[in-house]
């Protein structure tokens, strides 16, 4: 059986939850996307820009040192390499390729990292459309270069001063402007979260991560990974990386989502501290209290600094397909210096939740193969690191 | 009173119905009584009265900052009911809620529906439940008589609307326009067109609400349609003047002239 199904459902979570005005936008949105996946000149398209502008495939690297360190075979995805410097640009090439067949006009994005911002940003200035990204004013503050590299690429960022002013409130107000904008606007969602179809879309334009990984992995080992291993926010890096092993089940799949300050106190991790609720249209894991407010998330890496997560690691908890794992923000930071060190490779601050955890991984793991995918590279980051290690 | 009392009413005496939204605890609990009951002393037909969300993604800035006023006085869902029964016996005018899903599915739809049916709550207005995740909510609703109130937008394709009427009880909320709550200009041509469109498949009162914000816009959209919903206007006004003297006889006036 496939998921997502027809109402956009993995299991019990996802489907579509969104005030009545952008029905008819996700519908178009829905059909167009089921137009353009068999459009053969669509996928010629996408797939050139992929190995010709963005770089794929990106190298699946034998991570010697950090091999030894651990006592374990890793390799590394590195996505880092992309242009832009993180996986985000495989949907956002993606999406605006579909915006661009839908006619549209105008992109909005939200973005935590700028990342995703900076990806939708090059993505929409590459195929000519005009580009307005939602950011809340502290990420905007924790991550002044991206702010500065959307705005170089001709982009308008709009600060957004509501709510905990970060990712989930930057979303809130993408929404807003939709539902404002409904015909010419397109919503260029950056992760795998969100009403049907985005989970299933943001998905499927990052399997190209998992499909490469089997394919290096073979040719390398011979044989499948024991572990895949990804940092999970809203999770489209991982569903990615993920996806395309789904039914290999010898193929242990570990998300890990950040623990912020402890998972007793302020964090980001919805698997592991939230409950099933409806937020930003789909049903899944959120951070919520007992009156169903959601509440603000907190992790270093502001990428991950979000209280949701997609639908399908939701669902991927509720049946065991794959572990979900927290890692704090001084934890991240050490496997941020770890690889830094180990291997000349400075890790964002997102997949080095994910570094950290190998260090976990390896006192059960001993002799076993595990691929990590390193989502994004960490210039962007060291302003925060600076300000950290002070 | 329940909706189809208070709709069959308004015919006879040949009025339309106004419709006054307020978010339950700004800006904060204790006003929440007072200030319905001032409404209710404007001769406000239909209360709605909003449960406050974190993540208000259809609302403007107006009903945001006031959400999130009243989240810092720590409502809940429980708080809510209790409140209202205070003024049980004072109220006239039929009540219906309006919220958005989450808080309604983690107090679990069924205890929410008994709630409403306990405290004489007649309706329900959940911005993001679109008709398509609706059928959990329906049920419990018909089970209880309360009535659910869907949209209907602009955006609405025919089709859609057809199968909204057919589930729609209460009233049918238009939307005047896309776009999110809060003041602004109406296409009175626009909204005319489509509540004849509505009234050739349903004979559930359509009633308008988001962007209404004087009076003249009050009796244009009453001249064409069943009734009237303002809401951000009402909030910005207790929002500017609860600190005043005389404030709740203050928000009765305001409120009598907006819907003269």
């Amino acid at each position: 059986m496939s998921y997502p199904n027809q109402k956009g459902y993995f299991g019990e979570f996802g489907g579509k939850f969104i005030p009545e005005t952008l029905s008819f936008c996700l519908k178009e949105l829905e059909n167009s996307y089921r137009k353009i996946k068999k459009d053969k000149s669509f996928k010629k398209e996408f797939k050139s820009l992929l190995a010709q502008y963005a770089g794929r495939p990106t190298p699946l690297y034998y991570a010697r040192s950090l091999s030894n360190y651990l006592g374990m075979k890793v390799y590394i995805k590195r996505e880092d390499l992309l242009h832009t410097g993180a996986h985000k640009i495989n949907n956002a090439l993606g999406q605006a390729l579909l915006a661009k067949f839908m006619g549209k006009k105008r992109i909005i994005a939200e973005t935590g990292a700028g990342q995703h911002g900076v990806a939708t940003a090059t993505a929409a200035t590459l195929l000519g459309i005009k580009c307005e990204v939602y950011m809340g004013q502290e990420d905007m503050e924790r991550q002044k270069a991206n702010v500065f590299r959307m705005r170089i690429l001709g982009a308008k960022v709009i600060p957004v001063k509501t709510g905990s002013k970060t990712l989930k409130d930057a979303c809130n107000q993408a929404f807003r402007d939709w539902v404002t904008n409904v015909s010419g606007t397109y919503y260029l969602l950056g992760s795998a979260v969100g009403p049907h179809p985005y989970p299933k879309i943001v998905r499927d334009f990052q399997t190209v991560i998992g499909k490469e990984a089997k394919k290096q992995i073979l040719q390398a080992e011979g044989k499948l990974p024991d572990y895949l291993v990804a940092c999970v926010g809203g999770g489209s890096n991982a569903i990615g990386f993920f996806h395309p092993f789904y039914n290999q089940a010898k193929v242990k799949f570990i998300g890990v989502e950040a623990a912020g300050f402890g998972l007793g106190g302020l964090s980001a991790a919805s698997l592991a501290k939230g409950s099933p609720g409806v937020f930003q249209g789909s049903k899944s894991y959120v951070l919520q209290d007992k009156n169903g407010q959601i509440k603000n998330a907190h992790s270093i890496a502001p990428g991950l600094d979000y209280p949701g997560v997609g639908p399908e690691h939701s669902f991927y908890k509720a049946i065991k397909r794959a572990e979900y794992e927290a890692v704090s923000d001084k934890q991240a930071l050490e496997g941020f210096n770890l690889l830094s060190r180990l291997e000349g490779i400075i890790p964002a601050l997102e997949p080095s939740h994910a570094i950290y955890y190998l260090k976990k991984l390896a006192k059960y793991g001993k002799g076993k193969t595990v691929i990590l995918c390193l989502s994004g590279r960490g210039d962007k980051d060291l302003d925060i690191v600076r300000k950290y290690s002070k | 009173m329940k909706l189809e009392t208070k709709f069959n009413q308004l015919k006879k005496e040949g009025r339309k119905a106004f419709i006054a939204y307020f978010p339950f605890g700004f800006p904060k609990i204790s006003y929440s009584n007072d200030i319905f009951l001032a409404l209710q002393n404007a001769g406000v037909d239909i209360i709605e009265l909003g449960f406050p969300f974190s993540d208000p993604l259809a609302d403007g800035p107006i009903i945001q900052k006031a959400s999130v006023t009243a989240l810092e006085q720590n409502i809940s869902i429980n708080s809510f009911f209790a409140n209202i029964r205070k003024i049980k016996k004072e109220i006239n005018i039929p009540v219906v809620v309006m919220s958005y899903y989450n808080p309604i599915y983690k107090y679990k739809v069924g205890s929410f529906f008994q709630q409403l049916n306990k405290n004489e709550i007649r309706g329900t207005i959940l911005v993001d439940l679109p008709l398509e995740e609706s059928a959990n909510y329906i049920s419990a609703a018909e089970k209880s008589g309360i009535d659910p109130i869907f949209f209907i937008t602009p955006a609405t394709s025919v089709k859609r609307m057809e199968k909204i009427a057919k589930s729609a009880k209460g009233f049918i909320y238009y939307v005047s326009a896309t776009g999110i709550t809060g003041p602004r200009s109406l296409q009175y041509k626009d909204i005319k067109s489509h509540i004849k469109r509505i009234k050739e498949i349903s004979d559930t009162p359509v009633c308008v609400g988001f962007g209404i914000h004087n009076n003249q816009q009050v009796k244009k959209i009453s001249s064409i349609s069943d009734g009237v919903i303002v809401g951000s206007e009402i909030v910005k006004f207790i929002g500017q003047n609860h600190k005043e003297k005389n404030f709740f006889k203050k928000l009765e006036n305001y409120v009598r002239k907006l819907k003269s």
